[in-house]
């Protein structure tokens, strides 16, 4: 049987799909780890991911309790006499300057959300890459008299970096994803007009396309630090009379 | 036109199978087949390497609190005075809450506008210091660990405003002016490395924008305390059993 050149073509291109296919395969393997299917990757590392996050959840709880009986202790002495109530009064102020106690109160929610793509020109950016903007509105809440801010319930302190890792961004070390929820405590009405003014933090982010949501609400809750701050470079001075 | 041939007829018959059976394919194995890509793998993997590093921390903290609760406990005995743990506690949130003087070694950054009459901007907009620069700065060098971190003699905590007024910076309801001095206790290598190392932000406003930055290390730098007063007027502490 004459051999048409339809078929040649056909051959060549079957050839050379195996070849591609063959060479895929080693690079996922190379990548992903030898004899293992990323979809069976994906679903360790997804069991992995739920132990971690039980193991952290359980970390919490234990903490938790620990503070409380803390609490009670010290409350507990402080009820016999009032020099140590006064120390116990004094303590408890330095810790929420800390930010170590849980707080509630009136404030603002502002949720940023991510822009949508761009249809027309495929540009696609995200709040990973404009991190000066948070730091910005956390300025301008502190400006306003913000007595206390969290980023997707991470409390915001005076050793909270807020860096970008990959795609996504940690804060106090946590990974977090969009939306970014901002939560303040304070002046819902100063809190509000400083965010909102003209040219202002919204402005600006709506100008960059950010769905932006601001909310005022009576009672706000923002969780505490969960790291153990210890100095190891700074030594206190005692020559302030305070 | 052609008689239909053999040949033909066959290919159209493997191709409506074809379509067919990857129908029912993906009819199927809707849940499984849930799109697995190599970075979405790794995006996995760095989130319960964040988780483990957030456990880590829990636990530190946990074992930390315990040692007080050990502590608080052995009261009964008589072994310790309720005043003195207080006291030293007290102490210890002062220190991290930024209400004392502390030194150690550091570095100092001093940020200036750029002077030089042929400057790089267009505008001269471009060759100042505005806040958003500073706040970058110090996010910086908080990622890296900074213990204590003043501007102009002026703390930096996390209810710090730091925003641009006009020709000066407000930082803790004061104004003050270039050149800015930034003070960091930590590691010095580290905090260098956070302003000076290419592909940083501060790299980016030395060698980009031309602003004039200086760093030096140095052994000892004293940090002044917090110095406004801070009271709380719409944040409370959640009571428990909330």
């Amino acid at each position: 049987m004459k051999v048409k050149s339809g078929q040649i073509a056909i051959t060549v291109v079957s050839i050379l799909l195996g070849i591609i296919l063959a060479i895929q395969f080693k690079t996922v393997n190379s990548t992903v780890g030898e004899g293992v299917l990323p979809v069976q990757r994906a679903q360790q590392l997804a069991v992995d991911l739920k132990k971690a996050q039980e193991e952290r959840d359980a970390a919490i709880k234990a903490l938790n309790e620990a503070e409380n009986k803390i609490k009670q202790y010290e409350k507990g002495e402080a009820d016999n006499n009032i020099y140590v109530e006064n120390l116990y009064r004094d303590l408890e102020k330095y810790r929420i300057l800390a930010g170590y106690v849980d707080l509630e109160g009136p404030g603002i929610v502002l949720e940023i959300h991510e822009p949508p793509a761009d249809v027309q020109f495929g540009i696609e950016y995200s709040i990973v890459d404009d991190l000066d903007l948070i730091l910005q509105t956390i300025s301008v809440l502190n400006a306003a008299q913000a007595e206390a801010i969290s980023i997707n319930d991470q409390r915001y302190t005076a050793y909270t970096e807020i860096e970008r890792a990959g795609n996504h961004i940690e804060v106090n070390g946590v990974s977090i994803s969009s939306p970014i929820v901002i939560r303040a405590i304070g002046d819902p009405e100063t809190l509000e007009s400083a965010l909102s003014i003209k040219r202002g933090i919204i402005w600006t982010l709506r100008y960059y396309d950010y769905n932006v949501y601001l909310s005022k609400e009576k009672n706000i809750r923002i969780p505490k630090y969960r790291k153990l701050i210890e100095f190891v470079y700074s030594q206190p001075v005692e020559d302030e009379v305070n | 036109m052609k008689k239909w041939n053999n040949a033909n007829l066959i290919i159209f018959t493997f191709s409506i199978l074809l379509g067919i059976i990857i129908a029912i394919q993906f009819k199927q194995n809707i849940s499984y087949i849930a799109p697995v890509t190599l970075s979405s793998i790794q995006a996995t993997r760095n989130e319960i390497n964040a988780l483990n590093k957030e456990i880590e921390e829990l636990n530190a903290m946990l074992k930390d609190r315990q040692a007080k609760i050990e502590m608080l406990e052995s009261i009964a005995s008589g072994d310790e005075n309720i005043i003195d743990i207080l006291q030293s506690e007290l102490e210890r949130n002062k220190l991290i809450a930024g209400f004392k003087k502390v030194e150690g070694p550091g570095i100092v950054i001093k940020m200036e506008d750029n002077l030089s009459e042929d400057a790089f901007g267009q505008e001269y907009d471009l060759d100042i210091i505005h806040d958003a620069d500073v706040l970058r700065i110090i996010n910086d060098l908080r990622a890296a660990g900074a213990e204590a971190i003043s501007i102009n003699e002026q703390r930096v905590l996390s209810i710090s405003e730091i925003k641009c007024g006009g020709p000066i910076i407000r930082i803790n309801g004061r104004s003050i002016a270039t050149p800015f001095y930034i003070k960091a206790i930590g590691d010095p290598k580290l905090l260098s490395a956070a302003v000076n190392a290419p592909n940083t932000y501060g790299y980016a406003l030395k060698y980009i924008d031309q602003l004039n930055i200086e760093t030096s290390i140095e052994e000892s730098i004293t940090i002044p305390g917090y110095m406004g007063s801070a009271s709380f007027r719409y944040a409370k502490p959640i009571k428990e059993g909330d």
